[in-house]
């Protein structure tokens, strides 16, 4: 368990000074190795979680055990290197100057400090005051601290905040090659199309509540073929004789089956050489969005 | 905590505030001497004669005590309502809390830091007082004699211990309101106005009878402090209300209760 599990939270709650319950009895494990999503509306709850995790705030109840320690251990925080909400650093200082800083209370030496300026794309601003940074800046310089110690576990939340097109495919490419190996990251986003092309698994979180748990192929469904075909009659007769009954069903004209869309040549020979004209043939997919919506109970489009 | 301690040290060195405070406080004992010289120069003015023999360097370390309370004592207080408050504005407190050192030994490096950058100005007072009594005692062709080093490390502790309470309790309001702006503008308005008023009423009261309330406040002690240090060549001599052995004692109380609250609001609070 310990080797595989590097998030575990049993419970954990937190419910602000003001009384907003913004985090309520989530259970969530994330493992070794993995590049975990952590998708939610606004409000939803995620920034609060992470919170919790590096030990900045104190659950209200529950318990979460992060890379082997309990949150705000020091020998846990060794291991993690964390981006949660916008990036804080000294305004007077460079860029370069404040990851010196973050690295001295990190306790390591400064010889990672080009490196990371190197990774995030910033060697050529380092020198500048961070307050003068653009918001796309801060966001890199951000990353830049959480990777300074070369963490096993990287929490970051909406990272590609603030970047421009280019600065969030490089960042994905990024946190994707960062993921490879034994090294964790938790990722926090309500950018779908961004979880979907980096995350292995994802926890969808609405309303402080973790509503599900899963990897992004479960989360998607399963898989199907749409097929339209004239006459509709002996093209379900045939697919049912192919298939079996309990992997194929009509809806308002067409023919849905649960198999893989890799078949789908085959289906329309096998159509076709029974002399049944095919008018449609094509993969069914779930877009995340619309799993996303569905678990959240946000309306699309509002 | 040598780690808190480098890190501090590397984000304050440079930090504007700091240098320019020490600036400025330097300026303000340039200021002071220039005042008393010319006066002592030009007498038959509205206040009295400043004696000449006062401005020497043999006289310096009463002359640079008058640079603690309640001016070396208010740019503390900003100084330490910044260090503390603005790590919440800015969010580097976040970003300090999950690195390695617990939140403690942070604290722990940020106080000893800042203590140092007070230990820096007040040896930046007493370098710029003794320079200019030198300038001074040059000018009106008078002999150059220093006061005992033992009387200027005394100075030099009272001034740093003023300097280093107050700063402290900046620190601990800067924790208290989680931001420097209303930290800075309750803590000034304590330092400078409403203990002075509290105190004036408390001596008054009654013809006197709770001033032994008033003695326990930390600027009474503190101006107790300097005022022990001034020499029979002012003139004026009003023996001060309270020891300065007994300052000291009350001074290092205070410090250690504005250290040990900073300490309890960092430890427990979330950081959001
Ligand atoms: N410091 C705070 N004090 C009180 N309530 C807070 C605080 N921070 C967040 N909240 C509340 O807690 C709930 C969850 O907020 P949280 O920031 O965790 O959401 P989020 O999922 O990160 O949202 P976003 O996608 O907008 O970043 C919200 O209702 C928010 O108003
Ligand atoms: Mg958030």
């Amino acid at each position: 368990m310990e080797n595989t599990t590097v998030i575990e939270t049993n419970g954990l709650t937190k419910r602000y000074g003001n009384g907003v319950l913004a985090v309520d009895s989530v259970e969530m494990s994330v493992r070794r190795g993995e590049v975990y999503g952590f998708l939610g509306p606004n409000g939803a709850g995620k920034t609060t979680t992470l919170r919790m995790l590096v030990g900045l705030i104190r659950p209200t109840s529950g318990m979460a055990t992060v890379a082997g320690h309990a949150p705000g251990d020091p020998a846990g925080l060794a291991k993690i290197g964390s981006l949660v909400e916008a990036p804080g650093f000294y305004p007077y200082l460079s860029g370069r100057e404040n990851l010196k800083v973050v690295a001295d209370f990190a306790g390591i030496g400064h010889k990672r400090v080009p490196e990371v300026l190197d990774i995030v794309e910033l060697t050529s601003r380092a020198g500048r005051k961070f307050g003068t940074y653009s918001t796309g800046m801060k966001q890199r310089l951000g990353v830049a601290a959480a990777l300074l110690k070369d963490p096993e576990l990287l929490i970051l939340d909406e990272p590609t905040n603030g970047l421009d097109p280019q600065g969030m495919a490089e960042m994905r490419k990024l946190i994707k090659d960062i993921g490879q190996g034994n090294r964790t990251v938790l990722l926090s986003s309500h950018l779908l199309a961004e979880v979907e092309q980096i995350c292995d698994r994802v926890g969808v979180i609405s309303g402080g509540k973790l509503v599900t748990q899963s990897t992004v192929q479960e989360l998607l469904g399963e898989e199907g073929v749409l097929v339209r075909a004239q006459p509709a009659d002996r093209a379900y007769e045939l697919l049912t004789g192919m298939f079996g009954p309990a992997a194929v069903s009509r809806q308002d004209g067409s023919i849905r089956l649960k198999t893989d869309p890799a078949g789908s040549v085959e289906i329309n020979s096998r159509l076709v050489a029974a002399g049944i004209g095919v008018s449609e043939l094509r993969p069914i997919e779930r877009s995340l969005e619309e799993a996303f919506f569905q678990l959240t109970g946000e309306k699309q489009g509002s | 905590m040598i780690a808190s301690i480098k890190a501090e040290w590397r984000k304050n060195r440079f930090r504007p505030a700091f240098l320019v405070s020490t600036g400025l406080i330097a300026g303000i004992v340039v200021l002071f001497y220039s005042a008393e010289w010319y006066q002592a120069a030009h007498p038959g003015g509205p206040r009295e004669a400043v004696s000449i023999l006062t401005l020497f360097p043999d006289q310096f370390v009463n002359n640079v005590m008058g640079a603690g309370f309640p001016l070396g004592a208010a740019m503390a207080l900003v100084l330490g309502a910044l260090i503390a408050g603005s790590e919440y504005s800015w969010g580097t407190l976040k970003t300090v809390f999950t690195q390695r050192p617990g939140r403690l030994s942070t604290l722990f490096g940020r106080v000893v830091v800042f203590q140092a950058w007070m230990g820096i100005m007040t040896l930046i007072i007493f370098a710029v007082g003794a320079g200019y009594s030198v300038v001074i005692a040059s000018v009106q062709g008078h002999s150059i004699s220093w006061p005992a080093a033992v009387d200027v490390a005394k100075g030099m502790g009272a001034i740093w211990l003023i300097l280093a309470v107050n700063g402290s309790l900046g620190i601990a309001l800067g924790a208290l309101f989680r931001q420097s702006a209303a930290a800075l503008g309750v803590g000034l308005i304590y330092v400078t106005v409403l203990q002075i008023i509290v105190v004036r009423f408390i001596t008054s009261f009654n013809g006197g009878t709770y001033k032994w309330i008033a003695d326990w406040f930390d600027g009474q002690n503190a101006s107790a402090l300097l005022q022990s240090f001034t020499s029979p060549a002012f003139g004026r001599s009003t023996p001060p209300a309270i020891g300065a052995e007994q300052a000291v004692l009350v001074l290092v109380a205070y410090l250690a209760f504005f250290l040990i609250a900073s300490a309890a609001l960092l430890r427990q609070r979330d950081v959001t």
